[in-house]
Order: C-alpha cells, then structure tokens, then sequence
C-alpha cells in the first residue's frame, strides 16, 4: 500500500510529463482502433465482398504498418521518459529504497500510465469510430450509411496488440532499473556526452552517408523494367541509413568546422547555442533522423494518395470515354446503332475506323494481349479528330509504330525507350505512347498500334480487317435500358460478326482504390503529428538538462532577451535540419513515384511539404516557451 | 587619492525569512570602493560575505539602505537596465569557475563579449589577449573537463575581464585551488588590478589570498568590524591579517 501511495505522489507530483506521457500512447490506441473498427464495422460490405476483401487486405496492411509505428513510438516515448525516472531515482537511494523497491515502483506508475492510455484511447476512439468511419467514407467518396454499431472485436484486438507491446517496454525498464547500480543511476542523469567527435570518424560517416543516399536518391529515380522493385526497396533502406549516417556525421561535422571558424561563430547567440547543439549532437542525432524519415513517409504516403485518387479518376474517364463500342466485318453498321441508342439516350461524341486486327501469335511486345489492333494515321487522325480528341502522336514511318496504350494504376516499366516489336516476323521500332483512349475500353482489352499507311497495307492481307464503332452518351443513369437496346443490333444481323463492349460509367469495379488514398490521407497527418510530437518531447526533456547552464548564464548577468534569443535559434535549427533533409529526399521519392504512375505530382509535393513546415512551425512556437520554462530561464518550472 | 567612486554602499541591511522567523544577516553595512581598489571581503561562515557580495553583484536585493553602482542607485534603476548595468559593469568570477562543459575555453572566454553584440574579431583580439596576460594560450582549444582547476578558474577570470568591466566581484575565487593554483591566478588578478584594468572585490575566508589586496575589510556578526590597509611588503600585510583574525576569535575557514 505504501508503494502505491508513493507511486500516486508521483505521478501527482509531475502530471504534466505523464500527462503528456498518456495523451500520445492514446493518440496511437485511437488511430489502431479506429483502422481495426472499420475491418469489424461491416459498413463497407455494402461495395461489394469483392471490394470490402480488398479495402480489409489494405487495412490488415496499413494495421500492420501502424502497429509497427505503435511499436516505435512506444519504444521512444517510454525511453523518453525512463530516462527521465531513473534521474529522480538517486533519491529514492537516498531514501533507502531497494532497487526491486524502484524498480516495482516504476511498474506501478507505467502501469497506471499504459492503463489510463488505454482506457482514454479506446473510450474515444469508440466515441470518434463512427464519425472517423463517416469521413473516412466521405473522402473516399463511398455513399454509404454509417450506423452507430458497436463491436468488441476491435476493441479487443487494440488491448491486446497494444498491452502486449507496453508491458514489453516495461519490463525491459523495469530489468533495467533493478540491474543497474545506483553510481550508474545517478550518473545516467549526467552522463557526459563527448563534447566533440573524433574528425575522422565523422568524415567517413559523413561520406559514406552521402555516398549512400546518394545510390538511394539514383535509385529511386531510375527507370527500368521489372528491376524497379528490387531497386525502390533498396532505395528505401539506403535512404534510412543515409540519413542516420548524415545526421551521425555530415551535420556534426559541418557544425563542427562552423564552430572552428570564429569569425562566424562569435556572431549573435551562435557562440551559445551553436556549441550547445554540437554538444548534444551526439545524443540527438538518432532522433533527428528518425523524424526526418517519418515526415519523408508522411510526404511520400500522401503524393501517393493523391497520385491513386488521380489515377483512379483517369482510370474511371478512360473506361467511360465510350461506354458503347463495336467491332464488326461491316462497314455499315453506324446508321442504326445510333438509331437505337438515341432510342434511350443521347449520343454526345463518336467516331468510327477500319482497323486491322492480328491474334497473339502474330505479334510480339513485352506485354502479350490476344488481339492486336493496328490502325494507319491517316485513319487514326480522322477518328480522332471525329471525336474532338487531340492527337498527341507522331506520325510513324516504316517500320515504326505509336502505341496507343491504356492507364494501369502502376507500372514497373518505367523505362518506354528503345521498345521493340515484332509483327508477323519484322521488327518495328516504338516511337512514341500515348494513353489517350482514341479507342476507349479496346485500348484495354487489345494492344493498340499506329503504323504508316505503307506498312498497313502491306499487313492488311495478314490479319482480318474490321471496323470499330465508339459511342459516347450524355445520360450515364439510363446506361441499362441504352445497352438491351443496342443488343438488338446483334439479332438484327445474325450472319455477321459483331462484338459489343457496354462499360457502365458508374461502376464500382475499382471504388477500393479510393480507400487508398483516404488511409494515405490518415498516415500522412499521423506520421507529420507523431514527428512533430517526437521533436517536441525530445526539446521539451532536453530543456531540464540545460537548467544548471542557464543558471549560470543567468548568472553571469545575461538578460533573458539574449537567452530566449538563443534558444529560439537553436530549436528553429533543430526543427529545420530534419525538415530540410526531409525536404531534399523528398523530391526523390516523389520522383520515383511520379515514375511508376506516371503523374505529375510535384505539386503535392509542395504542398505536403508546406503542411509538413507548417506543423513543424507549430511544434517550435509551442516549444520556446515550453524550453525557456523548463530551462529555468523563465520562472514557474 | 580621491578618484572615482565605483561602488557606494550607505546602511546596507539584509534580513531573510519572514516576521516570525528573521535572519539578520548584514546589519547596516558602509563600503566605499574606488576605481583601481583591490579589495578583499574576510570573516567567518554565515557571516554573510556572500549576501553581501549577490546585493552587490544585483543578484539579490538589499531589505534597506542603497547601494550605488558606477553612480547609478540600484534600487532606481529598471529591471532591464540593471541587465544592462550587470553586463556592462560588472564581471563574476565564481568559486566554481561555472565554465560552459559545451564549450571550449575559448569560446568561454569570448563569449560575454560576443553575447554583447562586439565584433568577433575584437572578441578574438581580446580573447587571445587575455589567454596571454594569464598563460592560458596553449589551453584554448581545450574543453573544461580537459583543464585543471587553476587553469578553469584563470579562464573565468579572463571570461570576466573580457567586457572590460568597472568592477570583478570574486566569490572565494581561490577556494576550490591548491597554494600553486591560488598564487598564480593571485599573482593575475593583482596584476590585473595594478595595470589599473579593472576594480576588484574578492570575498575569502583565506588570509594569504587575502594578502594579495591592497586593503582587507573584517565582515562579523553583520557589520565590518575593520579595514586592514597594505603597507610595504605582503608577507608583513599577511602577519597583520592573521593577528586580528586570532584576535577576533580564531580562523575563519
Ligand atoms: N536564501 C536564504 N534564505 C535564508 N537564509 C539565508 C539565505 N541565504 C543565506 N542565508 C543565511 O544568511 C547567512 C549568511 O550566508 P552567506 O552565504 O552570506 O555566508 P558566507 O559568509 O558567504 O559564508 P561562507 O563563508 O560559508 O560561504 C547564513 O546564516 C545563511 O544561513
Ligand atoms: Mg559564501
């Protein structure tokens, strides 16, 4: 009893580090929860079990992602805050406490903690489920009702995933304490950091961490073929570990040499807290590196969003360009198609071509399809041009030929130059690609190839030719009736050969990419947030450090102008340092992404890098007034 | 040799704690001091050579009477000027030295000058100036943790000197230092004073420390009991010191 009276003393005694403590254990509980909830949550079952198998698939994988985020950011925050514990144990010493006493005081208040944590996460996040649920629908533009349901599995499966892990930390914290020695205790407190590195071993840290970011930045950008995979995820892991050996030793390194050259150094506050950053570096560097790689995930994981909602909104108008298309041995099949969709609807654009058709076995290229469409210019611009679309290919000579290809969601071959194929035995050179759909759905369901005239004709007896009919039309909700109406056409000529390809423009077929983009939307606030916070905890613990330098500077007769002075230009560094890194690699790992997609996505770029800075600009107005305070430079710590 | 009055000190009275319980430390204290004076504070534990020297320094603030720096009346000065008063006129040298572990002894050195917005190469100038004057030039470089503590203690002499102040007030600087240690930064801080750099009040508890001055005050039970002027030789002026102490109810330490 008299353990837990002591353990309530303390946390009454500092509840605003435990305070702090608990609202960021939660924050993460209500995150997991709230991905969990919407696997249980039967709310998406209404798109379909296709749909709903595939939105839960990337759900199990974005549980994952942030459980291993649960993972870290528990490791970090009751480091963070053992550290600042074992500070305080020497007076339990004194105190005559045991080492299994602290250390049983710890699990107690880390219990009282982690439970009140989880308490506060689940109760909210049962409160905010539906309405995460609504907005999660909203964004990803799902029309569904969402009720207030309640289900125990997820709250189940957060518990145990997150006590798990929690009572993992703090039995390590608790090994820790009973088997360390009070001399290390104490001193653990004030451990001197090496003030200032060995040079040498800091210029090969320095380049070898260019070195390998640098083969992580080429790699990313790199186009190719199937490779690309193999080298993104190596571009992954050489990024991280480029940027820890860049904080480990370019950045000491430069402060270092910035510090030896006085003319700069004894300019303003720099002589203060240019120092007192290379004296932390050391300690600090490992956190530096791990907010800049979270903000670059958070940066990353958003142009990807944007670039899926992008691409699925291209993807949905390429598939309904013609929603109606025929492909026939008759020429004269215009006239009535039309009369029988005006019948029902209204026809806004058409066009119609006589094209070549070849089976696989005729033609060879890196993708194999089971026809193949070749079309000679001169036929393929009047098409175009018939209906309203811009042609964005290059006349082909003999021997090459324009592909005009459909839209994938990604591609690995990000490399389009230098392709060749191979048509009935002769080799032609691909000179150009264009997803325009001149075609529409045939774009996707055939290999679509633009050849000289010369070349056409010389294939002509080879294949069988066709004539392709595209129909576009103004009312997509009587798309049901205009398609039994078109089948007809079928019966009205049963010695020939028509096909008939109906897209309805509304379909649901790919409505769980959408959710992609939503859970991107979610990593990236949470990730930018948990970088913030990270920062934020490290700055807020370090302030108590520096009290006893402060003091003295105090001392010495240093106004507080000139101390919140420096302190406001050491956390302004400390904040832009990851950032900009993040900034830099982040225009490559979008690259790399703007590869596969093929989207432009330099401006989301900027924009979640601004959001990013934006946040961070928060993080720092909170942080000076929260450092002078707990540095002692302002009064009331 | 009526020259410029650097500190005034007119019935200084320090009490602490409150009604119930009052400490009366300092009892009504009358100091002069002019510019160029070496002068050194003596007298028992608790007798309050520390509370006198922190009302001083505007560290801490006097229950009553006034207390006059460079001419200007402490009490009538703002918060803000009396930053600027503490940075302009007067330099601390500390029993335990209170260098910054962050950084070099150089930059400790430079860095009230370079705080207060002077030119880094005059910093550098003075930096290199100061180090030579108290045979520091070899040590620069070095971290604090790297020096011993007569070279620590030298160097928060030379960080006080730097802004070129009116005034050193030096808390038992000598206190944590061997003889050796003592008698050069010593022979440093008199040399300071008769190349006429700087004014200095130095508190201690140690007669041959304070043998180095040109005048020692006796403080006891609150009040300065009396004024110990040098006379021709310092070992003759260390004598006289001892002889009131013993007379005064034996050693202060
Ligand atoms: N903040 C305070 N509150 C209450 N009493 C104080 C405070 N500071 C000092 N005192 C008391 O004032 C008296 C004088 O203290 P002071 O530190 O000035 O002594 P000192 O002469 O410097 O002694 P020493 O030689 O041991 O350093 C002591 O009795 C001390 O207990
Ligand atoms: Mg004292």
């Amino acid at each position: 009893m008299k353990m837990m009276e002591l353990a309530w003393l303390n946390v009454k005694s500092s509840i605003r580090s435990y305070l702090s403590l608990v609202l960021s254990l939660a924050f993460t509980i209500l995150i997991f929860y709230n991905f969990q909830n919407i696997i249980y949550a039967d709310t998406f079952a209404v798109l379909g079990s296709q749909n709903k198998d595939y939105i839960d698939i990337i759900i199990q994988v974005i549980s994952f992602v942030l459980g291993c985020f649960m993972f870290f950011f528990l490791w970090y925050a009751t480091n963070v805050f053992l550290t600042r514990r074992k500070r305080e144990i020497g007076v339990y010493v004194f105190m005559g406490l045991s080492n299994q006493r602290i250390g049983t005081l710890y699990m107690i208040e880390t219990t009282l903690t982690g439970l009140s944590a989880l308490i506060l996460g689940l109760f909210t996040g049962i409160l905010s489920g539906t309405l995460f649920q609504m907005i999660f629908a909203v964004i990803s533009e799902y029309e569904v009702t969402v009720g207030f349901g309640f289900e125990i599995k997820p709250v189940l499966v957060t518990a145990a995933v997150y006590l798990v892990m929690y009572l993992f930390f703090a039995l390590k914290g608790y090994i820790e304490i009973v088997r360390s020695s009070v001399l290390e205790m104490i001193s653990a407190a004030r451990r001197n950091e090496y003030v200032r590195q060995r040079a040498g071993l800091l210029l090969a840290k320095a380049l070898l961490g260019v070195g390998v970011l640098g083969a992580g930045y080429y790699l990313a950008v790199r186009k190719g073929g199937m490779e690309v995979l193999t080298n993104a995820l190596t571009a992954v892991i050489l990024v991280v570990a480029g940027t820890y050996l860049l904080f480990g030793g370019l950045i000491p390194l430069l402060f270092q040499n910035l510090a030896r050259n006085k003319i700069w150094l004894y300019q303003r506050q720099r002589s203060l807290w240019v120092n007192q950053m290379i004296f932390r570096m050391k300690k600090n560097y490992r956190t530096y590196a791990m907010v800049s790689v979270l903000m670059l995930c958070a940066v990353t994981a958003l142009a990807t969003g944007f670039a899926m909602r992008q691409r699925y909104r291209n993807m949905v108008k390429f598939d309904g360009t013609f929603p109606f298309q025929l492909i026939s041995d008759r020429d004269d099949l215009d006239a009535r198609a039309r009369e029988l969709i005006t019948s029902q609807n209204v026809i806004t654009a058409s066009s119609g071509a006589e094209v070549l058709t070849m089976d696989g076995s005729q033609v060879t290229a890196s993708e194999s399809y089971n026809w193949y469409i070749l079309i000679a210019y001169p036929e393929f611009v009047s098409m175009a041009e018939e209906a309203g679309m811009e042609v964005d290919l290059p006349e082909p000579a003999e021997g090459e030929v324009a592909a005009a290809s459909h839209l994938v969601m990604l591609s690995l071959l990000t490399d389009q130059s230098n392709v060749r194929i191979q048509i009935c035995g002769e080799e032609y050179r691909q000179i150009a690609d264009s997803t325009t759909p001149y075609l529409g759905y045939l774009q996707k369901e055939m290999s679509v190839y633009v050849v000289s005239q010369t070349d056409y004709e010389r294939l002509l007896p080879l294949g069988e030719k066709r004539y392709v009919y595209n129909y576009r039309i103004g009312d997509t909700g009587a798309f049901a009736q205009t398609k039994e109406a078109l089948d007809r056409l079928q019966d009205e000529y049963p010695d020939s050969w028509i096909g008939r390809i109906a897209v309805d423009p509304d379909s649901t077929e790919l409505a769980w990419t959408r959710v992609i983009y939503t859970i991107c939307l979610f990593l990236f606030l949470v990730f930018v947030l948990a970088g913030g916070c990270i920062m934020f905890m490290k700055l807020y613990n370090d302030a108590f450090e520096e009290k006893a330098r402060y003091l003295v500077l105090k001392k010495l007769g240093f106004s507080r102008r000139t101390l919140k002075k420096s302190v406001a230009a050491e956390l302004r560094v400390s904040y832009l340092l990851p950032f900009l890194v993040m900034a830099v690699s982040s225009y490559f790992s979008v690259h790399a992404l703007e590869n596969v997609m093929f989207e432009h996505l330099n401006g989301i770029r900027m924009i979640s890098v601004l959001v990013t800075l934006a946040v961070f600009l928060v993080c720092y107005f909170l942080s000076v007034p929260v450092y002078l305070k707990n540095a002692g430079i302002d009064a009331g710590a | 040799m009526e020259e410029h009055k650097v500190v005034e000190v007119r019935n200084l009275v320090k009490n602490y704690g409150s009604k119930d319980f009052l400490t009366k430390v300092l009892k009504g204290i009358d100091l002069t001091i002019y510019e160029h004076d070496f002068i050194a504070v003596m007298g028992p534990s608790g007798s309050g050579k520390t509370t006198l020297l922190n009302i001083l320094s505007t560290i801490d603030t006097p229950t009553q009477g006034t207390v006059m720096i460079d001419g200007r009346d402490l009490s009538r000065v703002s918060n803000q000027e009396l930053s600027k008063l503490r940075r302009d006129k007067i330099g601390f040298v500390f029993q335990d030295y209170n260098l910054l572990d962050t950084m070099t002894l150089e930059d400790n050195i430079a860095l009230p000058l370079s705080l207060n917005g002077a030119s880094a190469k005059l910093c550098m100038q003075k930096t290199e100036q100061l180090a030579l004057m108290f045979g520091l030039k070899d040590h620069l470089e070095k971290y604090p943790y790297q020096l011993s503590g007569g070279q620590k203690q030298r160097g928060a002499t030379c960080r006080a000197l730097i802004t070129d102040p009116k005034i050193i007030f030096a808390d038992e600087p000598t206190g944590a230092l061997d003889s050796k240690s003592s008698r050069d930064l010593l022979e440093c801080l008199k040399a300071v004073s008769e190349g006429g750099r700087a004014t200095i009040l130095m508190v201690t508890h140690d007669p041959f420390s304070a043998s180095y001055a040109k005048d020692v005050y006796i403080l006891k039970d609150g009040l300065i009991q009396c004024r110990i002027s040098r006379g021709e030789s310092r070992k003759e002026f260390y004598d006289r010191i001892v002889d009131v102490q013993t007379s005064m109810g034996g050693d202060f330490t």
